[in-house]
């Protein structure tokens, strides 16, 4: 993997408009910020290499090399990535704090993860009326609090670095697909510290298609509601095709058509629907709001669903074959645009030596997934 | 009181310049000064200050310029002598008035004095007042050493109630700021029983009876005219017009100013006395014409020496060709010929290379040997001092957060400044966070045009800073029109009590006046509030809360915000040599060059108490330096900087 500093990350993140602000390179040093969704970097930094650029999903990206280091074996550019199973999910009967979004699972394992001492903090993404905001929190309980769909981008990451300094030795990260690719960067030791030990104990990953800007989507809400009477936002799964937004005793219904328009550049060159490289993915079952899809990825995300599920904190189901067609239909063709995308602006494994590409990956995977 | 006002007829004294222009007001009994404090002229109203009570005078620094020539035009106007003093720009500021009073004439005498900075040592222009003097029709008095900087300044009152109208002396940097022998004049006495008053129950062309008004305009302007064709037929005389050298030079220079101790230190060094002439104008506006015609008529070879615009050397030339008949047609030397550079100080050596040229005289300064050893040593030697805020200063302080809350905003924000310490927000020392600097009070007039833009699809973070003295001068005029047009800025006081670059001078905020006594403060959080708009007041130490502040004034996009940023300036009197707590680094802890700081503290914030050592790989405090003022502990990404109260 190659890394480089501060002054690349502004060239080939932020100031291409790449930068999805998912906190990965902020709490690390002074000069990075994150401030109401937008990153800011205060001054230039003159490391030639630093854990900003280390980390950041959106350059360097060598999805290769990743893949051997979580999976065994090369990027194959399956649509979910490597899975053991997909099932679905809700919180069980021991989960008695029902006023989740969807099925509770996340709220449910990561509850049940610091509950059991398998974590020792939890990075999760409050909100501040609409606005998104990082969290640490090492009570179960809290994670109660933060368990709604937020839909704009959040620096959640930051709150991982924090909690890595504060000394914490197993910490669980509830993140979007950008945001466990950071953290698999963050976990494969990029820089080459001596004495590197996984800080991250779980990685519970969201399936995502979009996250919006949240300076767009804020000035574009207040425009149809007052921002400060914001109590939830929903989007229903499909065949349903409107945000909901509920403020006060009001509910507006927004179409999905004008709120794509907030959608910012950088997710379209995102490849990764299911957050590829978590330990579990959760996302919305399909025509069930109530129910989520659960894809297992690893050892311990299979462990730890199998003992939740045994002591009744999750109640594990399985995936009518529809869904799990119309997932994997869904999810590669994200992966397909993405691709395709990349490849026409010249981002993918450019070859020149003052050059950084988007994103790395064998060119069979490539060919097979355009194809 | 101040040995300026010793009656000491006779005695020399080592002055500043500064100093013997106080003298000469005092010797010409000076009972009104004002001013307004601006490097290089402040000191002159010090000194008078000083002996204000005692000599029974008033003295006043004003709110701004135009403030002072109009407050001194007051004491003109009721019988008594007075005097305003400012910088180059000052005259600016003032001179909507001026073109005014010079139409309704002055009764006692009054002088304007502009203190000029050639080279822009303390200035961010190098402007001319000299162009007023023209412009305004008034004669124009340039004393040529320390001891004409007070005789001329005491005849200049003469002259004014001669003419019956304002005279302006100009002085520059190097007379002002330099110092040299001063023989002291008599002081008049002490008149307590001053019976001032204003006239103006006259017939209204009456200059002594009538009103000072400048209309019907055509009389006035006539009369204006005749004052100074009175003073051309007075400078024919006039003992400050000095000719030194031989009765028919090979070539004759002509000077004023400083530029006339130039001129003298380079004949002596080349050692032409017997093929230069000197003639050093004192009163080079307007021109006296028979003096120049004979000095023209020595030589066909003249060279004009004055510093930056070629003023004296046009009007030379004018009168010159005028006279060619008589005289013939001369070689001219000087700027438009380029021997000198028309911006800039001058100084020998440049006057020196310039008549080596004229006169084809070999001139070795130093052996060619150690001018090359010297150029090396300057090269290699020295190192690059940018100018910087001092240790402790709540500048730096303030820029860190405006710096960092535009960037968190990240519209491309900017910072409009102007005239005042905090001007250095352009260089690194204030994070490069001024992009527009101008004249006083210009930040906040110019960021009330650019939160205009919004229509236009300007979409940047609108800033303006302005001192606590600026705000009184000019910054108030910026505000009422940015509030009054519902304009989207955020405007800074930068207050730190008094006029600090200048050396605490009062201001309208403080509830002293110029003579140390009580006078009523001016609260500006008030003002702002009475605008009826949002003011917030904060510490700038305080730097997460200033910063927090300052994100959400930034993007609240209604209307102008205020915030005032409280701190005494690092060297007033309050602060000066007093730490607030003592500073250590702990090394194990510091960072250093590591991912995670990049020595944020000695590479970015660069407070001069803080220095990096190169062996060591860590910052360290200067303990000589470091003013305690513990702002650096909040920057410090690891915790390693630490303070504890000073004893």
């Amino acid at each position: 993997m190659r890394v480089f500093g501060s002054n690349e990350l502004l060239k080939d993140v932020l100031e291409r408009d790449l930068c999805i602000g998912c906190g990965a390179c902020m709490e690390l040093c002074p000069y990075l910020k994150s401030h109401r969704g937008k990153t800011a970097m205060l001054f230039p930094c003159t490391l030639p290499e630093g854990r900003c650029h280390a980390y950041c999903p959106k350059v360097e990206v060598n999805l290769d090399d990743l893949s051997l280091k979580f999976f065994d074996t090369s990027y194959e550019g399956t649509p979910l990535g490597s899975y053991r199973y997909v099932k679905t999910a809700r919180a069980g009967e021991k989960v008695d704090n029902g006023d989740f979004q969807a099925g509770g699972t996340v709220s449910a394992l990561m509850s049940f993860a610091l509950k059991k001492g398998y974590l020792d903090a939890a990075v999760l993404t409050d909100r501040k009326g609409i606005l998104p905001v990082p969290r640490l929190v090492t009570n179960p309980e809290d994670v109660f609090t933060c368990s709604s769909s937020k839909y704009t981008a959040a620096p959640t990451l930051l709150a991982c670095n924090q909690a890595i300094k504060k000394g914490y030795k197993r910490t669980g990260v509830v993140g979007t697909p950008c945001q466990v690719l950071a953290l698999a960067q963050m976990r494969s030791n990029p820089m080459k510290e001596k004495d590197f030990t996984d800080p991250v104990g779980l990685v519970v990953g969201l399936f995502c298609t979009w996250a919006l800007d949240f300076r767009a989507f804020e000035a574009f809400i207040s425009e149809h509601v007052d921002v400060n009477k914001i109590t939830k936002l929903d989007i229903p799964p499909p065949p349903a095709e409107s945000m909901e937004v509920f403020a006060g005793d009001d509910k507006i219904e927004i179409s999905l058509d004008e709120i794509r328009q907030l959608i910012p550049e950088t997710c379209s060159y995102c490849i990764d629907m299911t957050s590829e490289f978590s330990d579990i993915s959760v996302g919305v079952l399909e025509g069930r709001p109530d129910i989520n899809t659960l894809i297992i990825r690893t050892e311990r995300g299979k462990n730890i669903v199998d003992e939740a599920q045994e002591e009744g904190y999750l109640v594990v189901g399985e995936i009518p074959e529809e869904n799990l067609e119309h997932l994997i239909w869904a999810a590669g063709n994200k992966k397909k645009k993405a691709l395709i995308k990349g490849k026409q602006d010249g981002l993918l494994n450019i070859s020149e030596e003052d050059k950084r590409a988007y994103l790395r990956v064998n060119t069979k995977t490539i060919e097979k997934i355009i194809a | 009181m101040s040995y300026l006002a010793d009656n000491n007829e006779g005695v020399q004294h080592l002055l500043l310049g500064n100093e013997a222009i106080a003298r000469g007001a005092l010797e010409a009994g000076v009972k009104v000064a004002t001013g307004y404090p601006g490097t290089p002229s402040s000191e002159i109203m010090e000194s008078l200050s000083k002996v204000a009570h005692g000599r029974n005078m008033y003295v006043e620094w004003s709110i701004n310029e135009k403030l002072a020539m109009e407050v001194a035009a007051a004491g003109s106007f009721a019988r008594l002598r007075s005097m305003c003093v400012m910088k180059q720009n000052g005259v600016n500021v003032g001179s909507d008035f001026l073109l005014h009073l010079a139409l309704t004439g002055t009764r006692e005498g009054m002088v304007i004095i502009a203190c000029e900075d050639p080279g822009a040592h303390s200035s961010i222009n190098e402007g001319e007042a000299r162009m007023f003097a023209g412009m305004l029709e008034i004669p124009l008095l340039e004393p040529g050493d320390f001891q004409e900087l007070k005789d001329m300044v005491k005849w200049a009152f003469d002259l004014s109630e001669e003419i019956r109208n304002l005279v302006m002396v100009r002085s520059v940097t190097r007379l002002s700021h330099g110092s040299g022998n001063v023989k002291f004049g008599k002081l008049p006495e002490i008149d307590t029983n001053v019976d001032a008053g204003f006239q103006c129950d006259g017939f209204i062309l009456d200059p002594d009876k009538g009103a000072m008004i400048s209309m019907p305009v055509n009389h006035f302007h006539g009369r204006l005219q005749e004052k100074l064709k009175k003073a051309r037929e007075i400078f024919e005389d006039c003992l400050f017009n000095t000719y030194n050298g031989v009765e028919k030079p090979e070539l004759l220079i002509i000077t004023s100013s400083a530029c006339n101790l130039y001129c003298k230190e380079a004949i002596a060094l080349l050692g032409v006395e017997d093929r230069v002439g000197l003639l050093k104008l004192g009163t080079t506006w307007p021109l006296p014409p028979e003096l120049i015609k004979k000095n023209l008529s020595r030589t066909d070879n003249i060279f004009i020496v004055e510093e930056v615009l070629p003023i004296m050397e046009g009007n030379i030339k004018v009168l010159a060709a005028e006279m060619a008949p008589e005289i013939g047609v001369k070689n001219f030397y000087g700027k438009n010929a380029g021997n000198l550079p028309t911006s800039g100080e001058l100084n020998p050596d440049l006057v020196l290379d310039a008549l080596k040229t004229i006169l084809s005289v070999e001139y070795e300064d130093m052996p060619e040997s150690y001018k090359k050893k010297a150029q090396a040593v300057a090269l290699t030697g020295a190192p690059n001092r940018e100018l910087t805020f001092c240790p402790g200063c709540p500048h730096r302080a303030s820029f860190w957060s405006i710096h960092g809350a535009l960037k968190l905003d990240g519209r491309k924000g900017f910072v409009c400044g102007d005239i005042g310490c905090y001007g250095l927000g352009v260089l690194p020392t204030g994070f490069s966070t001024i992009k527009a600097l101008h004249a006083m009070g210009s930040g906040i007039g110019v960021a009330s045009g650019f939160g205009k833009l919004r229509q236009f699809g300007m979409d940047q973070a609108v800033v303006a800073v302005c001192g606590d003295s600026t705000f009184f001068h000019a910054g108030i005029n910026g505000l009422l029109n940015a509030v009054h047009h519902s304009s989207d800025v955020t405007f800074i006081v930068l207050d730190n009590g008094g006029t600090a670059m200048t050396g605490f001078q009062p201001h309208p905020g403080l509830t002293v006046n110029a003579m140390g006594d009580e006078v009523p403060g001016l609260d500006i959080a008030a003002i702002c509030g009475s605008l009826g708009i949002r003011v917030e007041i904060g510490d700038p130490f305080d730097l997460k809360g200033t910063q927090e502040t300052l994100t959400e004034l930034i993007q609240d996009k209604k209307g102008v915000k205020v915030l005032i940023l409280r701190k005494n300036c690092a060297l007033s009197p309050e602060r000066k040599n007093k730490k607030d707590y003592e500073m250590h680094i702990d090394e194990g802890i510091c960072l250093g060059e590591n991912c995670g700081c990049n020595r944020l503290c000695t590479r970015i914030f660069r407070c001069p108490g803080l220095v990096w050592d190169q062996e060591r790989k860590t910052s360290r405090i200067d303990e000589a330096i470091c003013a305690g003022c513990g702002v650096c502990v909040d920057i410090c990404p690891a915790e390693a900087i630490k303070k504890k109260e000073a004893a």
